[in-house]
């Protein structure tokens, strides 16, 4: 039985003279001559190696028949009823490695059929590039094997042999040859071909694995190279590597480190941490001043968290609130500040504003949450959406307590309310805790991939570090291993500083303030952060009362719980929101990655710090 | 006779069609059971379990208003995307319900059998400036409507008093947290009456609902904070007379963390937090939620002496009222979030909201009281009523 020929879909007979491909129907690129093709033989069962020993000139392919031969010499036996093997050219990408290819082609071993018959239809296949590319490959090709003939599944050489001129000698319609159409006798045999090949063989087969798997690669890692410029480079330079100016005069920290972040001494992270609702003079502030300290010799890590209202000494701008060192001069003085004041290097920052977690929370589909309470404010900043632009407009907000589905907005405004508890930032903080925690457990879910690129995004603009990647990717890594039971955590609250009111003449005249307590903070610095004598309590302005002054007092730091429930005992939620926050921390293996463990880190630095306690 | 061989392409293109008819099917997707009644706003189908249950749940579904129904009728009521907290009228007439809005609410009613919404409180208002500069508002919340047992008052919570309490909060600002207010439902427009206050700083009150049988009784969820360091947040169960403050004006008002005078007494302590009382048929039992450190539970307690409302704000009645729930609450189920129950018609079920596949949905269990020990149990296992979620925030009501 003769299958269907498809129309259009099979070669045409050439009869036109050797070397001359009649282009297929509907294609008007002219094929080049194809230099050997009356030179092939045709043998009933020819051996494998007789594949091999063909030899074309400018074409290399030759040597790699013995691998599909070997492979797999049974599939391509003579007499398989057709349909008993599928041509491999259901897609184009298998497609674009077969037939005639130029001198620097490679036919990849997973390609072991390769059908001549079509294949002169590309056209752009003998003599062309190693790799013709996809778009080479006609959309006809598909069909032209759906009707794989009779013909071709008799004609055993011609089906393994990738080098055939496909169309040189006939075609299904009948032709010139003497097999009944199949047009393979136009050129006389040539039996010292064989052992011509053997002797010449150039390349042998190992190279040839070696260079189609760094092709692989090549094209693998191109892929993903493209695939990442596509989706991430963009997000990603917009949050890394965002240095900031030194100031005149400041010596570099990082001067004198070699190697990557953590194969020096004990590097300082300065975590910022805003929540973007106090902007009605066109800058953030930092809510959150965290000082994270990485000793990597000894793998311990701490957190110094400083109180957003410490009163000290913003350099060049006399005395204010620490929080507003960042709206006045953004990180550098931010920086500047703790490093100045305190005498604590700052090698890296990290920025983080809530908005993008809450961008994030979008795009995921929203977070499911047990609101604590019922949620009543009546100024809430209403500045997303139409009103973004607006720092004076004001919406009431109303959320009924218990478990539900919050979308982005709600979830913002659950954790942005300031007026709808009466322990103000201290709720308020619970709240972040709660959300930040039901988007890890969102994160974690595996169906995320789709939406990493999309996430990446919405985070420029709301996350900024001047770490590089592969400092992160460190960072990272390291996070896995941590302990969390062996951070140690010091919150300068009391007993290291007290309430008060900013005396009149300074910044925040008549404003509620935090005084820090030098005596008592410089020697808990030092010893955690390893200061020594460099420890100071430069907080008075020009004054300078407490510079230089150090000691080396014993530890006292305090934990996290410890400082949580000193200042709010028995209190359940807080207590479940924390533990619930922090139980994935150095969770090791179940983070592959330790993104996880990372966010973590950051999280706990940032969102829940003590600090925003203070009520 | 030649077997005839399917083509590589043949199976390749019945295999792909096999894969279409697969997905339209949705055969190997999550498995839903029951009739689909809903699409959500996420694009999810909300389907009900009909052969589960008898009578009819009136609940909200991404903001729309539905009754599920066991005998296969159920419909979609309001569909509007903003309503909540459904509560039918004790004659099966009317459904009272919330619609809300950027800065205000709305309480509504329509028919059982659908309709047209009527509005009969709008909460809709302005922002002002006061005398001193600061910005305030007439705009005001109106939320979890509740009908008088005779079905002539509907009650709700609301800030409407939010700028008459200064004096009595110590506080400049003004009072938001919700308090329960009633007002005829064939005059709605009149002067509401004060039935509960709320205590300053958590957000008021929750949950309101009368005991069946004692018009003279109501419960409600009341969120404040502790009287000494007003950081501890205590949520707990009151109950009082409602008609206690209007009869006696002049005497109660609210007020902060442990000041204020009213007649609400509590009836769980504060050791922990206890919310969304439901009274049972016969009015004799409680169910409620308590929030634990990681999860919630459903419990059940008997309901304190009728007395205890006739004498509040009396240290040995606080004392008595609080004795049911400390030693005969019964744990009926733990897990990560249970919320909003309701007792079916017959006393006999439980229905309740709990996570399940990462949304909020409907379950029923079997309840039985041992009178031997005074406690109530579960019987079998529970059974999901609905998939795909419903509006964990917003209470169902279940009736004949």
């Amino acid at each position: 039985m003769q299958p269907a020929t498809p129309g259009g879909d099979q070669p045409q007979e050439q009869s036109a003279a050797a070397g001359q491909i009649q282009p297929k129907r509907g294609m008007s690129l002219v094929l080049p001559p194809w230099p050997d093709a009356r030179s092939l033989s045709v043998h009933e069962t020819p051996p494998p190696v007789e594949q091999d020993t063909l030899k074309q000139p400018g074409v290399r392919q030759s040597d790699q028949m013995p691998i599909y031969a070997q492979g797999q010499p049974a599939a391509y036996s003579p007499g398989l009823v057709p349909g008993q093997f599928s041509p491999p050219v259901s897609s184009p990408a298998q497609g674009m490695f077969q037939g005639p290819v130029g001198p620097q082609a490679f036919v990849p071993p997973q390609n072991p059929i390769a059908p001549v018959g079509p294949r002169p239809a590309t056209g752009a296949l003998p003599g062309g590039p190693g790799f013709p590319g996809m778009n080479q490959v006609p959309a006809n090709v598909g069909s032209a094997f759906v009707g794989l003939n009779t013909n071709m599944v008799s004609e055993p050489p011609n089906i393994f042999n990738p080098h055939r001129p496909p169309v040189v000698s006939g075609a299904a319609g009948g032709g010139s040859g003497d097999r009944g159409g199949r047009g393979r006798g136009d050129g006389p045999p040539r039996p010292s071909a064989r052992k011509k090949h053997k002797k010449k063989r150039r390349v042998p087969i190992w190279s040839r694995v070696v260079i189609g798997v760094l092709l692989l690669l090549i094209v693998a890692l191109g892929s993903g190279y493209w695939y990442y410029e596509a989706n991430y480079a963009h997000a990603l330079s917009s949050i890394v590597g965002q240095q900031v100016q030194l100031a005149p005069g400041e010596q570099n920290p990082n001067a004198g480190r070699t190697g990557d972040i953590l194969s020096g001494p004990r590097i300082n992270i300065l975590l910022l941490g805003s929540d973007t609702d106090e902007k009605f003079d066109g800058t953030y502030i930092a809510q959150t001043d965290i000082v994270l300290t990485i000793d990597p010799a000894s793998s311990t890590v701490g957190m110094l968290s400083i109180p957003r209202d410490f009163y000290l000494n913003v350099p060049g701008a006399g005395m204010h609130k620490l929080d507003e060192a960042y709206g006045l001069g953004g990180v550098d003085l931010s920086r500047r500040t703790i490093e100045d004041d305190f005498g604590i290097p700052i090698n890296y920052y990290a920025w983080i504003g809530l908005d993008g977690f809450i961008k994030v929370i979008n795009e995921v589909g929203g977070v499911d949450v047990d609101v604590l309470h019922p949620i009543v404010d009546d100024d809430y900043p209403d500045d997303v959406g139409s009103n973004a632009n607006d720092p004076y407009a004001v919406k009431r907000l109303y959320l009924a307590p218990g478990p539900q589905h919050l979308d982005g907005p709600t979830a913002l405004e659950y954790v942005r309310s300031r007026h709808a508890d009466l322990v103000g930032d201290f709720g308020r903080s619970v709240r972040q805790q709660q959300v930040l925690s039901a988007l890890k457990t969102k994160l974690s879910n595996p169906d995320i991939f789709n939406k990493l690129s999309a996430i990446a995004n919405d985070m420029t603009g709301y996350l900024k570090t001047d770490m590089q990647l592969p400092d992160i990717l460190k960072l990272m890594n390291f996070a896995r291993s941590l302990d969390v039971n062996k951070i140690n955590k010091l919150v300068l609250g009391p007993p290291y500083s007290s309430s008060g009111t900013a005396p009149a003449g300074g910044g925040d005249a008549g404003a509620s303030v935090v005084f820090p307590d030098c005596a008592k903070i410089i020697p808990a610095i030092s010893q955690m952060l390893d200061l020594g004598s460099s420890a100071v309590c430069n907080i008075q302005g020009d004054t300078g009362s407490n510079n230089g002054v150090a000691s080396t007092a014993s530890q006292t730091t305090t934990p996290l719980s410890d400082a949580v429930s000193s200042s709010q005992s028995n209190n359940t939620s807080l207590s479940t929101t924390v533990s619930n926050a922090s139980a994935t921390l150095g969770s090791g293996s179940s983070d592959l990655y330790g993104v996880s463990d990372l966010l973590d880190l950051l999280l706990m630095g940032v969102f829940e710090s003590p600090d925003a306690l203070q009520l | 006779m030649k077997r005839k061989t399917l083509s590589w392409s043949t199976l390749l293109w019945l295999a792909l069609v096999a894969l279409s008819v697969q997905g339209c099917l949705g055969i190997g997707s999550k498995a839903t059971t029951g009739k689909q009644v809903a699409t959500g706003s996420n694009g999810q189908q909300v389907s009900v379990n009909q052969d589960v249950f008898k009578g009819k749940f009136y609940l909200t579904i991404s903001g729309n208003l539905y009754v599920l129904s066991g005998n296969n009728t159920s419909q979609e009521l309001v569909k509007t995307g903003n309503v909540s907290d459904p509560a039918v009228s004790p004659d099966g007439k009317w459904v009272a319900f919330i619609q809300s809005y950027k800065q205000y609410s709305d309480l509504a009613v329509v028919s059982t059998a659908g309709g047209s919404v009527r509005v009969l409180r709008s909460g809709n208002g302005k922002f002002y400036l006061n005398d001193g500069g600061f910005l305030h508002d007439t705009y005001y919340w109106y939320e979890q409507p509740l009908w008088s047992p005779d079905g002539t008052k509907i009650l709700f919570l609301s800030d409407l008093e939010k700028e008459d309490w200064y004096t009595q909060t110590n506080e400049d600002a003004p009072m938001l947290d919700l308090q329960l207010f009633s007002v005829p439902f064939a005059s709605p427009m009149d002067t509401p009456t004060d039935i509960a206050y709320a205590a300053y700083g958590d957000g008021g009150d929750r949950d309101p609902s009368y005991r069946p049988g004692h018009p003279d009784q109501i419960i409600y969820t009341h969120y404040t904070y502790d009287s000494v360091t007003e950081t501890q947040q205590e949520i707990q169960l009151f109950m009082e007379n409602p008609t206690t403050i209007s009869a006696h004006p002049d005497t109660y008002y609210p007020g902060p963390p442990g000041g204020g005078f009213d007649p609400g007494i509590a009836i769980t302590d504060t050791s922990s937090e206890i919310m969304e009382p439901a009274f049972s048929p016969d009015g004799s039992a409680i169910a409620y939620i308590k929030r634990g450190n990681t999860s919630m539970s459903l419990n059940v307690m008997p309901v304190p002496p009728a007395t205890i409302t006739q004498t509040p704000n009396d240290a040995a009645t606080e004392k008595m009222a609080v004795q049911a729930f400390q030693t005969q609450s019964s744990l009926l189920l733990d897990q990560l979030y249970v919320e909003q129950p309701v007792w079916s018609p017959d006393g006999k079920q439980i229905a309740y909201y709990t996570y399940t596949n990462d949304t909020f949905d409907l379950w029923i269990v079997n309840v039985v009281y041992t009178a031997k020990t005074g406690k109530y149990s579960t019987q079998g296992s529970p059974i999901q009523v609905t998939s795909g979620g419903v509006d964990g925030a917003s209470r169902p009501v279940w009736t004949n």
